[in-house]
Parts: structure tokens; sequence; C-alpha cells
């Protein structure tokens, strides 16, 4: 038993329901080792009030106003200043409270020498108000029903890789020795396109529309969103076209004007920029890397991608995890995780798409090339849990 | 037997109590009551103490998952209750006047934890209230110097919820796969 619990001291509770009265008990005699008791007002020593209960303040007042000679601990998420109070900040931690009972403790022990009457400090009346927690926003029924836009994510594993990506004959990605050849580059496909009228929309702020000779596609800046009349499907089979040779290679952008189509008759037609951009980068990728990219450069991811949204391919949380500490280079990356450089390659595409990758361009970047890193001991537990989570297992 | 878990904090209305209901095996203990303060304007019911839901894996571990109480005057509570988590999801409602001021204080009041363990933050109500963005929360998060998972959440939705908590323990350890 702690010195404290031998002699706790007596305290009253005030702006509590019975709930947090009985967790406040268990708190006092479990983390803060039976410093304090919780007995009824009249035998008390010492009062504690919670200061953000909406009657806090009246109650605080009126009991600030007794001719009490008692020591008042508020626990608060506000910098209350009165005389006589001990104020503990939220989220309470037993340190302070502890610390707080002590100050009160030798409070009481001065208070038998001389006991002066409580005074209410004239900033009591300046206690801030409660902010309003609520925004002004007016529920727009159409976002809502934007359903393409806020899709849940598709998880992609290895297996479905082949299937929903795709892969590029004529080279092994996986391959380290062709690893040089394993490149693609983004302007001759119709990412490259995409990319492009984003800059150009974003520079106007302007909607726009791409004329591509394929489907009618509208871009949104201030939204960011794109309307696309044409399915994953096809998209993904025109995503994977060279265009440089095609005759549709000449594309345009025109000014678009809302009330010149009725889009919002197909609102599920609208994406989110950012997860249109990093399907098509998949689709494009197949598994092979961006030219802009040297492969022999450490890249990092600034930060993580909005992977909720976003089409999921295979350990792409994995390589996101490893590449937003450290930079690494992509073979290092396949390496550590001990996963096929494909996995790696469309990951960085489609984040580099979305400009969250960067790379070390100096050589001396490459030197800090971070170590690999420390399993953890908990790595079994954890694994089970992301089988859980991901279905694999009842 | 070690007792696992993993903590979903946030405000009021973030949906912590939705989030548990999704990926928790069995129906959560819940111990909402009828809000009679401030959080009234946000719910009807609000949690008072915490919730609880478990997931059941194989080889027989559970893993608890604790909600926080969403009113501020329960926090003394949080504590105790991160001792020994795995790791903590932050949850953050976007149609709040502040979102930015809660993650702020949220990161503050768990920070000897995150320190130790890790965080991912989901922002809920993205389709209610579009802004502030995705890339927004991390701007805010860069002046703080961290780098965590930040998605859009809808907390009925299992998947959400499924991702979120993977990007969490991947964060912990890359190097993590799935167990046979």
């Amino acid at each position: 038993m702690s010195n404290n619990a031998k002699s706790p001291l007596k305290v009253a509770l005030h702006a509590m329901d019975e709930r947090s009265v009985r967790t406040m008990v268990m708190y006092l005699k479990g983390p803060c080792q039976g410093a304090a008791v919780v007995v009824d007002e009249a035998s008390a020593e010492v009062d504690i009030f919670d200061g953000d209960n909406i009657n806090a303040k009246r109650l605080l007042t009126e009991h600030l106003a007794k001719p009490s000679s008692r020591p008042v601990i508020v626990l608060s998420l506000q910098s209350i200043r009165l005389d006589n109070v001990v104020l503990v900040k939220k989220p309470v931690k037993s340190e302070d409270m502890l610390g707080a009972l002590a100050e009160v403790k030798a409070r009481l022990a001065q208070q038998k020498i001389n006991n002066p009457p409580v005074s209410v400090d004239t900033s009591l009346t300046d206690l801030p108000a409660d902010k309003p927690v609520l925004k002004n926003y007016t529920i727009n029924t159409d976002e809502q029903n934007k359903t393409s836009k806020h899709q849940t994510a598709m998880q992609l594993n290895e297996a479905a890789f082949g299937t929903y990506i795709g892969n590029v004959q004529g080279v092994d990605v996986n391959d380290p020795a062709q690893f040089a050849n394993a490149t693609y580059a983004p302007k001759d496909y119709f990412q490259g396109y995409i990319q492009s009228a984003i800059n150009t929309c974003q520079d106007k702020n302007e909607n726009l529309q791409l004329h591509s000779g394929w489907r009618q596609l509208v871009l949104f800046p201030q939204s960011h969103e794109i309307w696309l009349d044409a399915d994953d499907k096809e998209l993904r089979a025109f995503a994977s076209l060279k265009l440089e040779h095609a005759p549709s290679k000449k594309m345009s952008l025109s000014p678009f004007k809302t009330e010149s189509l009725a889009l919002t008759n197909a609102l599920e037609k609208f994406h989110s920029m950012d997860a249109f951009v990093w399907k098509l980068a998949c689709w494009t990728s197949k598994g092979r890397y961006p030219d802009s990219i040297n492969i022999d450069h450490p890249v990092y991811l600034k930060n993580w991608p909005n992977f909720s949204r976003l089409l999921i391919t295979p350990h792409a949380m994995r390589i996101a995890a490893l590449l937003v500490q450290e930079p690494r280079t992509l073979g290092d990356v396949a390496r550590l995780l001990n996963i096929k450089p494909q996995y790696v390659f469309v990951f960085v595409s489609a984040a580099h798409a979305l400009g969250l990758v960067g790379q070390a361009r100096r050589e001396a970047d490459e030197l800090v090339q971070a170590p690999d890193f420390k399993p953890l001991q908990k790595q079994g537990l954890l694994g089970r849990i992301i089988s859980k989570l991901r279905g694999n297992k009842a | 037997m070690s007792q696992y878990k993993i903590i979903f904090t946030g405000p009021v209305g973030a949906g912590k109590t939705t989030a548990i209901n999704s990926i928790s095996d069995s129906p959560p203990i819940k111990t909402d009551a009828a809000a009679s303060d401030m959080t009234k304007s946000r719910k009807a019911a609000t949690t008072v103490a915490m919730d609880y839901g478990i997931m059941n894996l194989s080889g027989g571990e559970k893993i608890h998952l604790y909600g926080t109480p969403g009113q501020e005057r329960f926090d003394f509570m949080w504590e105790i209750l991160v001792n020994g988590g795995i790791g903590l999801i932050l949850l953050l409602d976007n149609t709040r006047a502040d979102p930015f001021q809660d993650m702020k204080f949220f990161l503050e009041a768990f920070d000897k934890f995150i320190g130790e363990t890790g965080v991912a933050i989901g922002v809920t109500q993205m389709d209610i209230s579009t802004t502030p963005t995705i890339d927004d929360y991390h701007v805010q998060l860069k002046t703080l110097g961290i780098k965590p998972p930040v998605f859009a959440v809808d907390a009925r939705v299992k998947n959400d919820v499924s991702v979120l908590v993977q990007s969490l323990l991947f964060s912990l350890d890359p190097g993590l796969e799935e167990e046979a």
C-alpha cells in the first residue's frame, strides 16, 4: 500500500453523472493508487469538478461563492485560472492528478494554520463558452449519389493481378536483368493526356471537356472530379492502347458549360480525380514503372495515398509503409518485402501519377538509403489480424 | 495470455461505435445514453463509458476493440484504456467546425501512446462535407512532423474500416504478411 493510500484524501465529485462518478472512483483507486477516495459532500476535504460539464460554470460559481475553505480541483480542457482552484488539464494523466492531489493536501495542511475564505476571481465569468461544433454546410444529395466517387477500395491479391491489371508482352519485368526495359512512357498513353488535361484545367481553374475521339470526358478542377461516359472495363482496355501512332493522338480541350449536358442524370459516372488517375496508371503500367524514374536511385513517398478510395494492388500498403518511412530503390523494396518487382512498379506508377513519389536525384542521396527494417516481435499476431481483416480467416 | 487491443478515438459523432461494429465479430457492448448536454446537437445518443468489440483470430486469440467515450469530460479513462494497446485509430468528423483542431487535440492527447505504437486517421462524413480534403489533412500533419495514413472512411463500411486498420498494422511493420 502506498503512503497516499494510508491516508487518502476525501473528495466530493461535482458536475458528473452517475457513470462518470463510478469511473472516477475506479480511477482514483487504480491508477491513482488510492491517493483519494470519493465520499459524500459533507465529509469531503476536497471538491473535484468536471469543468467541461454544461452546468460546470454555474455549479462552480455557486460553490466558490460559499464560505468554504476546501480546495477545489477542476478537470477541464480549458485553461481555467481561479483562486484556490487547481486545474488538471484533460486528458487527465495519473501523474498530473497525483500532483494536484498532493498540492491540495499541502494546502489543507496550511489551512489548519490559516483558513482564509475562498474568493471568486473575476475571470470566472469569462470562462470561454463552448465553441460551436457544427460547420455551416449544405447537405448535397448529389454528392452522396456519386457512388463511384465514394466507392470503397478494391483490394487485389496476387492471383487477381494478371486478370485485372494485365501483363506486358516481350519483357519479364520481374527479372532484374531486364529492369531497364521494364519502363513505360505515360505520355504515350491515355494516362499522359489525362494528366496533361488535369494540369491545364487546374491552371485555368475551369471545367474542360477532353476531345479524344473516344468517350466524352469532362474535368472539374474545383470539385476535383472527372466525369467519363464509360465503365471501368472500357477504360481499362483504352488505357493499355499506345496512342502515339493512333489517329486519335490529337486531343483537344474546350471549355465545358455545366448546363450544356445533363451530367446530373449520370452521377455514378463522376470519379474522384485521384482515384481515376490512380487506376488509369495501374492499367497503363501493367507492372512496369514510369520512364522518369531512375531504377538505381531511391524513391520516397511524400504521404500515404488515400487507399480507402483507390484500387489497392497487391502489397501496395506494405510498399507505402516502407517508402513513407525511408527512401529506397524499387529493387530494394521488392527484395525487403520478398515480393515480385511488378507489384512495386505498379504501385510506384500510380503514386507517381498523383505526384506522391519523389526521387533522390543527387549521388549523395544514394548513400543514405535506409538499412533493412527490423521486424516486430508481434509479427505473427499482426499478420493474423491482417488475414482476419481481409476475410481469409473466420 | 496477453490482452491485445486496438483503440478507436475521436470526437463525438465521428463514428467510433459504428467502426467497431463494422469489424467486430460480436455485437459491440455499447454504453450509449441519451445525450443531455453539448453532444445533443451532434447525435441523440452518445457513448458515456466505452465501446467494446472483439475480433476472433485463428488460433483462438482475441483482439479487443475499445472505443473511447466521445465526450471529452470522460477522458480520464484514456490513460487506462491505451495500456498495452497495439495502436490507435483516430476518427475525425469532416462536418465539425474545426476538424484540424480535433486532430491536433487527439494527437497531442495520445502523443506518448502514438510514439510507442502508431496511428491511422480516418476522416468520416466526407460525402456530406467534402472539405477539408485528405490533402489538406496531410498539409496540417506535415507541420506536426508526422506522416500517418489518412483515409476517407465511411464507418458503416467494413472494408473502409478494415483498410484503415490494415494501414495501421503495416505502419508498425511493413514486413507483415498474411498468416496462413
